[in-house]
C-alpha cells in the first residue's frame, strides 16, 4: 500500500468515554494525517462525543462504504442500533453491548471485502456485551469465530514499546497447565515474531516467561519449563528467531522495562497484565493479532467514573489508532500475517 | 532493651554471593552483627575481594560453623548442603533461645541441597518446620507489603492448595503481625483473586466463589478489614494500592514480580507466623557473580535494617503493639 491505509474507527459502548475519545481522535491533526478514516457508528453516538468535547467533526455520511470515497474526507458509515439514543451515560445496558458488537461485526465484514485495511475500536463494556448477546469470553473469541481462524490468533498488549503476547488468556488458572503445549508455545512465539515484524521491527527480540516460580528451579517446582517451554524456545531459535527464555517472571519484567527485549510471551493472563498495566497503563494498547486484519483498541475500559466529563486521556486511543495504521501497512506489504517467517 | 539488638546473619550458599555480601558489611551503630558461617571461608573471600580482614572487635563477629569441603566461588558442591542448613538452624534456634534478637538470611541454592538428598523447598518452609509453625511469606518494600497464600510449589498445584482455612489463617497472621511488628493500628488488606478478572463471576474459574470469598467473609466477621477478591491486574495499580497496608496474593509470581519492577524500593522478604524475627534478601545466589566484587548489597542492607527495626519494635511495645 503506497497510499494511506483506510482505517475503520468503530464506536464502542456509548455509555463510556468512547464517544468523546472518537471526537478527540478525529480532531487530532497527526491522526487525520496518518490515514483515511471511516467512522463506523451510530450518528447519535458521535453526536454525544461532540457535545462533550465541544467540537464538531466534518464528515461525509454514507450508507455503504467504498474505498475510493475516502481520500481527503472523513467518511461516516451510519449504523442504526435499536434504542441507542436511550443508553444512559455510565451505565451497563443491552443496547450499549449491541452497539459494540454490531460495530465490530460491520468492520470485520468491510475488512473481509477488502474495503478497510485496519480497525480501531473504542472500549466495550463486558457486562453490556453479555446483555447484548455476546456468547464469547472476549473479543478475540468473537473475531476468531467470525473469520473461522483456528491458528494462534491472540490478544497482545503494548505500552511504552513493551509488547506482550499470551499463550493462554481468559481461562481458569486450573485449566492453564493442560492447555500449555510445546506446539502452542511455538505458535505464540511465532505470532510474536511476525506481529512485531509487521509493526516495523527488523528482528524482534523475544523473551519467553516461565510458568512456575523461579522458572521451576531445575524441576523442583514444576516441569513445564523442562518438558515444553525450553524445547519450544529451542525450536524457534533453530528457525532463526531471536528468542530467549524461559526466565522467571519476577526478574524478566525488569529487563523488558529496561529495553533488553521487545516482546514478552507470557503463559497466562495475569502474568503479563499485572506488569503491563502497572508499567504503562496510561499508554496501553490492546491488539487482536493473527487475524486477516489488524484490530486495535485502547487497553483501558469504558471508564464510567469519568464518562461525559471530557477528562479522558487520549494517548492510549491515539497509540491504538497509530498501531492499526502501522500494522495495516505492514500487512499489505507482507501479504499476510505469517509470510515472513 | 538496653543492649543493642544482636542480629544473626546466615552467610548462605558458600559458592554464591552470600559470603561476598556479608564480608562487605560495615558495622552498624545501632546493632551487633554476628555472621554465621565458616570463618576461614569468610576471611578468604574478604581477602580475595581486596577487603580488610573482618575486624571482629568492631561490632561484627563470626560464629564459626565449619564447611564439609573447601568452597570455590561459583562452583556448587553438594557435600556442603548440610553446612548451609546448619547455619540456618543455628541462627533460628539462637533467636528462640534469646542469643539473637533477629536473623537475616543470605541466599541458598535449593537445587544443590536437594541434590544432596535433603528435601528442601526454601528458607521459609525450613525455618517454619523447626518451630512447627505456619509461616506466611511477606515481601515488604517502602510503601507496599505483599503476602503469599502459597509459596514454592508448581503453579499447577496452586488451585488445589488454596483452601478456606489456610486463607483465613494467613489473613489472621498477616493482620496480627502488621499490628504487632509494623505498628499499623487497623491494617487494610486487599486480596487478589486466583483467576483472570478474579474469575468473572465464575466464567473464568470458581475458586473465588467457592473458596476465596467465603474465607474473606469469615475473616471479615472476625473484624478484619479485608477487601477482595480483586482481579490482580486491577489491584496492583496505584488507585487501589494507595489505601492498602498489605496485599494477599494467591501465588508466588502473582505478588512478587510487582515489587521488583514497579519501583517500590528495595524489597525485603520477611517470614510472619514464626516465634522469631526473620528477614531475607530477595535475590538468589548469583553464582556467576560470586567472588567478582560486582554483587549488589542493597537488598542485604535493607533486610538488615528491617531486622533491626523489627527487633527494636519487639522490645518496645509502647511504640507498636497497638492492637495487643
Amino acid at each position: 500500500m503506497t497510499e494511506k491505509p483506510l482505517i475503520g474507527l468503530v464506536q464502542g459502548d456509548p455509555a463510556g468515554i468512547g464517544p468523546e475519545l472518537m471526537v478527540k481522535l478525529l480532531s487530532d491533526d497527526a491522526v487525520r494525517e496518518r490515514a483515511n478514516i471511516a467512522i463506523i457508528g451510530d450518528p447519535s453516538v458521535i453526536g454525544r462525543g461532540e457535545s462533550v468535547v465541544g467540537h464538531t467533526i466534518d464528515r461525509h455520511h454514507v450508507s455503504a462504504l467504498e474505498r475510493d470515497q475516502a481520500a481527503g474526507q472523513i467518511l461516516h458509515l451510519d449504523l442504526a442500533i435499536e434504542d441507542i439514543e436511550s443508553v444512559p451515560l455510565a451505565q451497563v445496558s443491552a443496547a450499549g453491548g449491541r452497539s459494540s458488537l454490531t460495530g465490530l461485526e460491520t468492520a470485520f465484514g468491510l475488512s473481509a471485502n477488502g474495503i478497510i485495511d485496519g480497525i480501531c475500536f473504542m472500549p466495550f463494556n463486558k457486562e453490556s456485551m453479555h446483555l447484548g448477546g455476546n456468547p464469547f469470553m472476549d473479543e478475540i473469541g468473537f473475531a476468531r469465530d467470525y473469520f473461522g481462524i483456528d491458528t494462534a490468533a491472540s490478544e497482545f498488549n503494548m505500552a511504552h514499546g513493551m509488547w506482550n503476547g499470551r499463550v493462554t488468556s481468559h481461562v481458569p488458572m486450573r485449566e492453564v497447565p493442560d492447555m500449555l503445549s510445546e506446539e502452542r508455545i511455538c505458535q505464540s512465539i511465532e505470532l510474536a515474531d511476525s506481529t512485531l515484524r509487521l509493526a516495523g521491527y527488523d528482528r524482534p527480540r523475544i523473551v519467553v516467561a516461565a510458568y512456575n516460580p523461579h522458572a521451576g528451579e531445575g524441576g523442583l517446582m514444576g516441569r513445564e519449563e523442562i518438558d515444553i517451554i525450553r524445547p519450544a524456545v529451542k525450536r524457534m531459535q533453530e528457525r532463526q528467531m531471536q528468542v530467549s527464555g524461559p526466565f522467571p517472571a519476577d526478574t524478566l519484567w525488569l529487563k523488558v522495562r529496561d529495553g533488553e527485549y521487545d516482546v514478552v510471551v507470557t503463559m497466562y493472563h495475569d502474568q503479563g497484565q499485572i506488569a503491563i498495566k502497572l508499567l504503562g497503563f496510561d499508554q496501553g494498547v490492546s491488539l487482536l493479532a493473527g487475524l486477516p486484519v489488524p484490530v486495535t483498541t485502547p487497553a483501558h475500559g469504558t471508564a464510567f467514573d469519568i464518562a461525559g466529563q471530557n477528562k479522558a486521556n487520549l494517548d492510549p486511543a491515539r497509540n491504538a489508532f497509530m498501531m492499526a495504521c502501522d500494522l495495516a501497512q505492514g500487512l499489505s506489504k507482507a501479504g499476510g500475517w505469517y509470510t515472513q517467517t | 532493651m538496653t543492649a543493642l539488638p544482636r542480629i544473626a546473619i546466615t552467610t548462605g550458599e558458600p559458592a554464591g554471593i552470600g559470603p561476598d555480601l556479608c564480608v562487605a558489611l560495615s558495622a552498624m551503630p545501632n546493632a551487633e552483627l554476628v555472621l554465621i558461617g565458616d570463618e576461614p571461608l569468610l576471611q578468604e573471600r574478604a581477602r580475595h575481594l581486596g577487603l580488610d580482614p573482618l575486624d571482629t572487635s568492631a561490632g561484627i563477629s563470626i560464629q564459626h560453623i565449619g564447611l564439609a569441603a573447601p568452597a570455590t566461588a561459583g562452583t556448587l558442591d553438594s557435600s556442603n548442603a548440610a553446612y548451609v542448613l546448619d547455619t540456618i538452624r543455628t541462627a533460628a534456634l539462637g533467636c528462640q533461645s534469646g542469643d539473637f534478637d533477629a536473623m537475616v538470611t543470605a541466599p541458598v541454592h535449593k537445587g544443590i541441597i536437594n541434590d544432596a538428598g535433603i528435601a528442601f523447598s526454601g528458607h521459609t518452609e525450613f525455618i517454619a518446620e523447626l518451630f512447627d509453625a505456619k509461616p506466611v511469606m511477606v515481601l515488604a518494600a517502602d510503601t507496599l507489603r505483599v503476602a503469599l497464600a502459597t509459596t514454592h510449589l508448581p503453579l499447577s498445584a496452586v488451585p488445589a492448595a488454596i483452601n478456606h482455612d489456610s486463607i483465613v489463617d494467613t489473613l489472621t497472621t498477616l493482620h496480627e503481625e502488621l499490628i504487632s511488628r509494623f505498628g499499623i493500628a487497623a491494617p487494610r488488606i486487599l486480596v487478589c483473586g486466583l483467576n483472570p478478572h478474579a474469575g468473572e463471576s465464575g466464567h473464568l474459574g470458581r475458586e473465588e466463589i467457592d473458596t476465596i470469598i467465603p474465607a474473606i467473609e469469615t475473616a471479615q466477621r472476625r473484624g478484619l478489614n479485608i477487601t477482595g477478591p480483586l482481579p490482580a491486574d486491577t489491584l496492583f495499580t496505584p488507585h487501589h494500592l494507595k489505601d492498602a497496608d498489605a496485599v494477599l496474593a494467591m501465588f508466588h509470581d502473582q505478588g512478587l514480580p510487582v515489587l521488583k519492577y514497579a519501583g517500590f524500593g528495595n524489597a525485603v522478604n520477611i517470614t510472619f507466623g514464626l516465634p522469631i524475627i526473620r528477614t531475607s534478601v530477595d535475590h538468589g545466589t548469583a553464582l556467576d557473580l560470586a567472588g567478582s566484587g560486582r554483587a549488589n548489597g542493597g537488598s542485604l542492607q535493607a533486610a538488615l535494617q528491617l531486622a533491626v527495626q523489627l527487633a527494636n519494635a519487639a522490645h518496645s511495645p509502647s511504640t507498636t503493639a497497638t492492637g495487643r
